[in-house]
């Protein structure tokens, strides 16, 4: 079967600047894959490219088998594009915008309305249709902003960042929607700086970070490298920088990372008999208030990988 | 599934430009308001209100005499006598007079006392003009009669005879122009008309930079279409706004202040032209302006500042000649002598080819630049 997505030594530069440095991947029919990487990692720009907004400098991409530089307009009929900003007429109601991707996506007169109303019934907003977009919530907004991109049954989904700014009850809303929509088959390619979101939708995770794919397997490879690695979340008073530096000094200690004004995450070989010993190293720098072993898991990766935290 | 970018853009564009109420507000309404203010105070409906002039004369001599008759006889003018030259500048002063005429006897050179920024001065002027020009034309004859040996009697009769077949001559010509004597809205209709196309064009550039501000321009180009075909769609909304605020204004203005416009086929080209280049305008204050507030802050005094030069706020006579020569470098004081000039019983498109060159050769430029200017700095950079 043809794959959903394939993109090989994607590379983008600005100036100097390597943004995107030979990323490749490729996403299975019907599979989900999530895209992991801190703020600035090159995610935002890798989409750019492989939705045809952006020309990369080197590599290919190709969706469900169409060169996306040879033919673009084929290409970008296969991908339903959910991108991180709200791109809707705020003064114009929901069916109005969708109706205008519509004729964008040339879907036929006759189909449109009702198929407007199926959209809307998909994201919840069947009875808010009518109303300016400029008057939704930030959830109602991003749940158009996803109604648009399954108005043209697309093989392949792409969602960048599609929770951000979203009130909890939407946001379930949201993943219910997509794990529903991968449930019946449809291709995913899904970032978000929220961990559990991907753990949650994704069978397959890709680790982006200084425009690198860095790893890329199912959750369980991507743990299974960290070994006898032990994630611990350290709550202290005092001053947690000094505290981590001592901390990075531990023998076993791999990486000792700030996570809060009070918090410390550690990756720690064989943490829970190395507890002792990292209560002692902290010492002046502050009084540990809490302390939590957790056993290895995709946030644990993320950091052995990357050396950094997702939301920083 | 065929993709129809440009009907998408232009309906979606068009809804949009329809929600802004203040926007509408001044396509709509603005306009209107402008043209009976400004039309009234240019002199409003002239066939009823005469201009007023005073003449200063000795009617004991007898070209004085022929003087005051023929301004008497001007339907255009209500004359009155006057005492002296002080009491008329006085008068044209105050604004209490359009023109004032000093004839003093024996002296072939008459003062015309009048100011220079008035409309209805310039008005009367033309009228004075006509007056003494036929006294002039008389008086010429009379001495031509004489000179090839008439007697006065005979020349006298010779030349009364002359001006009886002129007169009838005079009288059918005039008689067929009653009708579409320009009236005070003949020139703040057109003047209005590029003016407010112009600055709102300007303004509605802000619709623009606001797809591009939330991202709408960018995800449009992630859908199954061409650059080319957002850029064309993108133009043609504009272009569609700017067409629809000219027709507006020349419907509304023909059948509320009875301005006629001229060869239809004429008025449409040199318009469409001008609406082309507003589109250019539009398009180059949507690429190059970063946040939707600052495009109504600079389109409309640029346009503003153009009407001045262009002849749009008040006649381009007024401005002297300087600025006049300045404002042939811009597309409104093209347009507007294509249009006072198609206003003209007999004119056509041929009668403003130069004009209508110029405002095409405009058109390619301002587009030209405004589409290289967009695709670079709104398509490219997505």
């Amino acid at each position: 079967m043809t794959p959903a997505l394939v993109c090989e030594r994607l590379v983008k530069r600005y100036g100097d600047k390597t943004v995107v440095d030979r990323v490749g991947f490729h996403i299975d029919e019907g599979e989900a894959y999530g895209l992991l990487g801190p703020n600035g990692a090159g995610k935002t720009t890798t989409i750019s490219m492989l939705v045809g907004l952006l020309r990369p400098d080197e590599g290919t991409v190709r969706v469900g088998g169409i060169d996306v530089g040879e033919d673009p307009v084929a290409a970008k009929r296969l991908i339903g594009y959910v991108p991180q900003e709200i791109a809707l007429y705020p003064e114009l109601t929901a069916r109005e915008n969708l109706r205008y991707f519509g004729r964008l996506y040339g879907l036929p007169r006759r189909e449109l309305t009702s198929r407007i109303g199926e959209v809307l019934d998909l994201v919840g907003l069947t009875d808010r249709g009518d109303d300016k977009v400029g008057t939704y919530s930030g959830g109602m907004k991003r749940r158009t902003n996803i109604a648009v991109a399954l108005l043209h049954r697309p093989r392949l989904l792409i969602l960048d960042e599609p929770t951000v700014g979203v009130d909890p009850q939407s946001r379930v809303a949201i993943l219910d929607r997509v794990e529903a929509l991968v449930g019946e088959g449809m291709s995913l390619l899904y970032t978000s700086h929220y961990m559990e979101e991907v753990e949650r939708v994704c069978t397959r995770v890709g680790i982006i970070d200084r425009g690198r794919v860095v790893a890329d397997g199912t959750k369980r490879e991507l743990v299974a490298e960290l070994g006898g690695t032990d994630r611990v979340e350290l709550t202290l008073d005092g001053d947690v920088t000094a505290a981590a530096e001592k901390l990075r000094a531990v023998e076993g200690v791999s990486e000792s990372v700030v996570t809060g004004s009070s918090s410390i995450r550690l990756l720690v070989a064989g943490g829970r008999h190395l507890l002792p010993a990292l209560l002692a190293a902290i010492g002046d720098a502050g009084a540990v208030t809490g302390v939590e072993v957790v056993e290895p898991d995709l946030e644990a990766a993320f950091l052995h990988l990357t050396g950094s935290t997702l939301r920083d | 599934m065929r993709p129809r970018p440009l009907t998408a853009l232009v309906l979606a564009n068009l809804q949009r430009q329809l929600r802004d109420k203040v926007g509408m507000f001044f396509i709509v309404v603005m306009p209107f308001v402008t043209i009976l203010f400004v039309g009234m105070a240019l002199g409003g409906d002239a066939a009823d209100a005469k201009l007023p002039v005073a003449v200063v004369a000795d009617t004991s001599d007898p070209v004085s005499a022929a003087v005051v008759a023929e301004l008497e006889s001007d339907k255009a003018l209500q004359v009155r006598r006057a005492e002296s030259a002080q009491e008329v500048r006085d008068d044209v002063r105050r604004g209490e007079l359009a023109a004032g005429l000093v004839v003093t006897p024996g002296d072939t050179d008459l003062e015309l006392v009048m100011t220079q920024t008035s409309g209805s001065g310039m008005a009367a002027r033309s009228e004075i003009d006509v007056a003494v020009g036929r006294v002039a034309a008389v008086l010429e004859a009379t001495r031509a009669a004489r000179a090839a040996g008439a007697s006065p009697e005979q020349a006298e009769q010779y030349v009364r005879k002359a001006k009886e077949e002129s007169v009838a001559v005079t009288v059918a010509s005039t008689g067929g122009d009653e009708p579409s004597r320009p009236t005070g809205f003949a020139y703040t209709a057109p003047a209005n008309l590029l003016l407010f196309t112009f600055v709102n064009s300007m303004a509605v550039a802000a619709a623009l930079v606001e797809s591009r501000r939330i991202g709408m321009v960018r995800r449009s180009l992630a859908a199954p279409v061409r650059r080319s075909q957002v850029l064309l769609g993108e133009a043609l909304s504009r272009f569609a706004v700017a067409l629809a605020q000219s027709l507006l204004i020349i419907v509304v203005s023909r059948l509320l202040f009875d301005v006629r416009w001229g060869d239809p086929l004429g008025v449409g080209v040199v318009v469409a032209l001008f609406c082309l280049i507003a589109t250019g305008a539009a398009m180059l204050v949507g690429a190059l302006v970063r946040s939707p507030q600052q495009a109504p802050a600079i389109g409309p005094p640029v346009g503003i500042v153009l009407g001045m030069l262009g002849g749009c706020l008040w006649p381009r006579e007024v401005a002297g000649e300087t600025l006049g020569t300045i404002g042939y470098l811009f597309p409104h004081s093209w347009a507007m002598d294509a249009l006072l000039t198609l206003s003209r019983p007999s004119a056509g498109l041929g009668s403003v080819l130069v004009e209508t060159g110029v405002l095409a050769g405009m058109a390619v430029v301002v587009l030209g630049v405004a589409m290289v200017v967009f695709q670079r700095r709104a398509l490219a950079t997505v």
